[in-house]
């Protein structure tokens, strides 16, 4: 999962946020207002129509200035009623339908079932509330005016923007409600679909624990006990009772012995596993009848269902001798995410993390980290037990330079590698003097980790965020929640935008249009580029000419009547996309669905961020929706 | 304005257009109207004469195409005014799904008004318009003249002091449409302004003080509905108990001083004879007619 994208904190983004917000929202407003006088003035001259559109902004001060809560309330529990007589809880069962259909389907020994899990039902209850959302709001207000009741509520002392106002949070409320459900349902079915536990059979109990427990009985144990569960969602976990400690306390001939070990961890996850050993009593010589007997208990999964919050560092680069980088080199792939370290060199990838106190790791920092894995060559496979790329973790104080290489490990492509860095570390030279984390290698908070790659001609990849300390965890019902708010934030976004198209567009053409809101929604980062000009190929009309002419994209056009006029259409309508895309909300940022289910937590910074930005565009689609509504003819 | 006249027009005109704003229809042409303080006004005009655009200019349905339309003295796109206006339209469009209760307890709360006095207003329009028994029903289940007078109790709700009535006798049958113009009369009674539509012209006679007479959109004719139906060169004589002696004496005088038109016993409406019938035979139920009875 990438988190890449360093999120301001609130206090600061919120000075920014609004700033943009209205230089967008006047921008659009200013447009908006030539073009009515424009129309008007045709229609009434320039003088009479400055006059109307005076009256008409007066009006609009006045009428929203003057909202009555008692009213919205009123037209809020109209639009509740209205979407519970028409049969919304389809929506609900459709959605239990789904999960008992997915129950045969979602596989729980895949290689991250809680990843899978988690994002089924969260991507499915987001399609589900979000389609339910556009054809609530976009549909209603238009049917009322067709039906016509809407005649009997304008004629009332009504004004419309407590329509627009009662519309959308009615169907807010009503959306709210089942999402809510949806969450409850999905938690359990995430919990009850993924929770498991193991068994030892009879004949590997039998045969280890009677062998361990003649090596106890004889004071001479030493190698742990190994054992091996029976495999449940297609994996089994290695479960070691070490017996390194008891070697020391327990004298020989002990007769029971209890304890709780992890078991190893397969698919995210490992169990408790407690275990009571009662030793055969050394009995007579050659009483081979007696036997040990092992109770034991392998509890529920662990690690499965996680939030973790990871503490980021600022990343710097050295080059392959040691001089400092701007990045590390790029190994042709397109996708320029990730920049790569030459394995054998002196190049490092170095984070710097700041807020490292012992308070917040009194035990050591544990680290995680995901890296890209390139290589020139496949190496050497015999070596079994080496299976991936060799690198190094350093441990630098950034005051008094002094290092300490922490660990040596192999990194696959992609997989979350686990360290811990210990309090207490060997330091170089001969003498070996141990250094402590916080008194020898953190100064003020700030520590720097340095990654090598060992293997020559080899690299790894890395980005800002595929190392970090995992500081601790949050409650993961609470950021399963959060990751409902996302999808709450969606469909609020969905309403808002829907009840706004259909103050003036008929029923279809209003859902048209918020569908289509959606879609540039979810790609207006792209829309962005292309409107600045950054894609390959041009803009949209010389894209399309290279599509059927199958023409290169980074080739020049060639000069002509056709491409300029194809640059110059394309121009005209950047302008518009790049307009677009500041004006149409991101919708894939409000998804919290990738946090949740990486199993990461999500920030409470990020949470009021787009709290907040979703308020800005409700503002913002509140007005123009009631502008629409004010302006047009209820009756025509 | 004068401080009488709850309603006023100056100039009024529609223009509808297309998309592209091309003219389809002048439906309203420079109306110029008044109507006074606590008197019923009737529209008359066949279809498509510009009654119910009227209406909805009034209330600010649509925005007319020049000229002014006024009520309590303001603008009529004003929200304000609708506090003191009940609006009953030409078909009840109300929110099917809900019950009596539910529709006026919504509408009731769209006025500033305490949760009591909605409660009570509730309750008094249900049971005067006689539909207690069906209250918890949803309207989507209501016949037509149920409906009517639901949407007759909404336009009362706020116990208004103008109420507009776009063809409220439609879709009644003659015990519901006498029940619809008692209860018009009584609202004038009580100081009410009422300005109503129809085509149905003795619905209008029989209740209207004024009306004004649509064509194509222009107004065609407005006064006192007396004054207007009053024949003026022809003397109507009413008696009762009159011999045929007497009959023939008067038929002379008049034959000596003018031309006689006709004289005879006079016919009562339809539908008079109509209520009677049914009071009677509720209060004698079981009396049938035979076909065979007619002479």
């Amino acid at each position: 999962m990438v988190v890449e994208t360093q999120f301001l904190p609130f206090v600061e983004w919120f000075p920014l946020g609004l700033l943009h917000w209205v230089l967008v929202a006047g921008a659009v407003a200013a447009v908006a207002l030539v073009l009515s006088y424009l129309v008007t003035a045709v229609r009434h001259g320039p003088v009479a129509a400055a006059k109307i559109i005076a009256r008409v902004l007066t009006g609009v001060l006045g009428d929203l200035g003057q909202i009555s809560p008692r009213r919205v309330f009123a037209l809020t529990r109209l639009a509740v009623k209205e979407s519970i007589r028409r049969r919304v809880m389809v929506a609900f069962a459709l959605f239990i339908v789904v999960l008992l259909f997915a129950g045969w389907f979602l596989d729980p020994g895949s290689t991250h079932p809680a990843r899978l899990y988690l994002s089924f039902v969260l991507t499915s209850t987001s399609y589900l509330v979000l389609a339910l959302a556009l054809f609530l709001s976009a549909l209603s207000l238009p049917a009322d005016v067709r039906s016509r009741t809407l005649h009997t509520v304008v004629t009332k002392p009504v004004r419309p923007s407590e329509i627009v106002l009662g519309r959308i949070l009615g169907f807010t409320v009503i959306g709210t409600v089942l999402l809510v459900v949806m969450c409850a349902v999905s938690y359990v079915f995430v919990v009850r679909g993924l929770t498991h536990t193991h068994e030892i059979s009879q004949v590997e109990l039998d045969k280890a624990v009677d062998g361990w427990g003649e090596q106890v009985r004889a004071g001479v144990s030493k190698a742990p006990l190994q054992l091996r569960t029976t495999k449940v969602h297609r994996h089994r976990h290695d479960v070691y009772l070490d017996t390194g400690k008891s070697e020391k306390k327990e004298p020989a001939g002990e007769s029971q012995r209890e304890g709780s070990v992890r078991t190893e961890m397969e698919q995210g996850h490992w169990h408790d596993f407690s275990y009571n050993i009662a030793f055969a009593s050394p009995g007579a010589e050659g009483d081979t009848e007696a036997k040990s007997k092992i109770d034991y208990q392998v509890g529920p999964p662990r690690g499965m269902l996680i939030a973790r919050v990871p503490m980021y560092g600022k990343l710097r680069f050295k080059d392959r001798t040691g001089k400092d980088a701007e990045k590390g080199i790029n190994v042709g792939d397109e996708w320029t995410y990730r920049t790569y370290l030459e394995g054998g060199t002196l190049a490092a990838a170095i984070w710097t993390f700041e807020g490292v106190t012992e308070e917040k790791f009194p035990e050591g920092l544990p680290l995680e980290m995901t890296l890209g894995v390139f290589r020139t060559y496949k190496g050497d496979t015999d070596k079994k037990d080496i299976p991936g790329i060799p690198g190094s973790l350093s441990v630098r104080n950034p005051e008094t330079g002094l290092m300490v290489e922490a660990k040596i490990f192999t990194a696959k492509e992609f997989a979350t590698d686990v360290q811990f860095i210990p309090r207490t570390l060997q330091g170089k030279g001969t003498r070996g003097e141990k250094l402590d984390l916080f008194k020898d290698l953190v100064a003020d908070g700030k520590v720097e980790i340095w990654l090598r790659c060992l293997a020559p001609a080899q690299y790894y990849g890395v980005a800002q965020a595929d190392l970090y300390f995992r500081a601790r965890d949050a409650s993961f019902p609470l950021n399963f929640i959060k990751g409902y708010l996302g999808i709450w934030l969606q469909m609020v976004l969905v309403i808002g935008f829907g009840v706004m198209f259909s103050t003036f567009l008929s029923g279809p053409v209003a859902m048209v249009a918020t569908a289509g809101t959606l879609l540039g929604g979810f790609f207006s980062t792209f829309m962005a580029r292309l409107g600045a000009g950054e894609t390959y190929g041009g803009g949209p009309v010389e894209s399309l000419i290279r599509l059927l002419t199958q023409e290169n994209l980074v080739s020049d056009m060639e000069p002509g009547l056709r491409t300029t006029v194809a640059q110059m259409t394309d121009s005209v309508l950047q302008v518009g996309l790049y307009a677009m895309s500041k004006v149409l909300p991101n919708f894939g940022q409000f998804s919290f669905a990738d946090y949740v289910a990486y199993g990461f937590n999500v920030p409470t910074n990020l949470l009021l961020v787009r709290g907040f930005t979703t308020l800005g565009f409700l503002t913002a689609v509140f007005v123009a929706g009631y502008f629409f509504l004010k302006t047009r003819e209820v009756a025509k | 304005m004068q401080a009488n006249v709850t309603i006023e027009t100056r100039n009024l005109t529609k223009v509808y257009r297309d998309f592209w704003g091309r003219q389809k229809v002048r439906a309203l042409k420079a109306l110029d109207l008044e109507v006074r303080q606590g008197e019923i006004f009737g529209l008359l005009g066949p279809n498509g004469s510009g009654k119910t655009t009227t209406i909805k200019l009034l209330l600010g349905l649509l925005f007319p195409t020049s000229g002014q339309a006024l009520v309590f003295g303001r603008d009529a796109s004003e929200v304000t005014k609708n506090e003191r206006i009940g609006y009953l339209p030409e078909e009840s469009y109300l929110y099917r799904f809900l019950n009596a209760e539910e529709t006026l307890d919504f509408y009731g709360r769209l006025f500033k008004m305490p949760a009591s006095v909605r409660r009570q207003r509730t309750a008094e329009l249900i049971k005067m318009l006689g539909l207690e028994w069906a209250k918890r029903r949803q309207l989507k289940e209501y016949s037509k003249g149920m409906t009517r007078r639901i949407g007759l109790a909404q336009a009362l709700i706020n116990d208004p002091e103008l109420i507009l009535l776009d063809e409220p006798t439609t879709g009644l049958d003659p015990i519901g449409t006498r029940e619809m113009k008692d209860l018009i009369l009584k609202l004038r009674d009580q100081g009410k302004t009422i300005l109503m539509c129809s085509h149905l012209l003795a619905d209008v006679q029989d209740i209207c003080d004024r009306v004004g007479i649509l064509y194509q959109g222009e107004l065609k004719e407005l006064g006192r509905v007396d004054r207007l139906l009053k024949v003026r060169d022809v003397t109507e004589i009413r008696a009762s108990g009159l011999s045929e002696e007497a009959q023939k004496e008067v038929e002379e005088v008049i034959r000596r001083h003018g031309e006689l038109v006709s004289i005879g016993n006079p016919t009562t409406t339809l539908e008079d004879l109509f209520l009677k019938i049914i009071r009677e035979s509720e209060a004698h139920p079981g009396r049938r007619v035979r076909g065979t009875q007619e002479s």
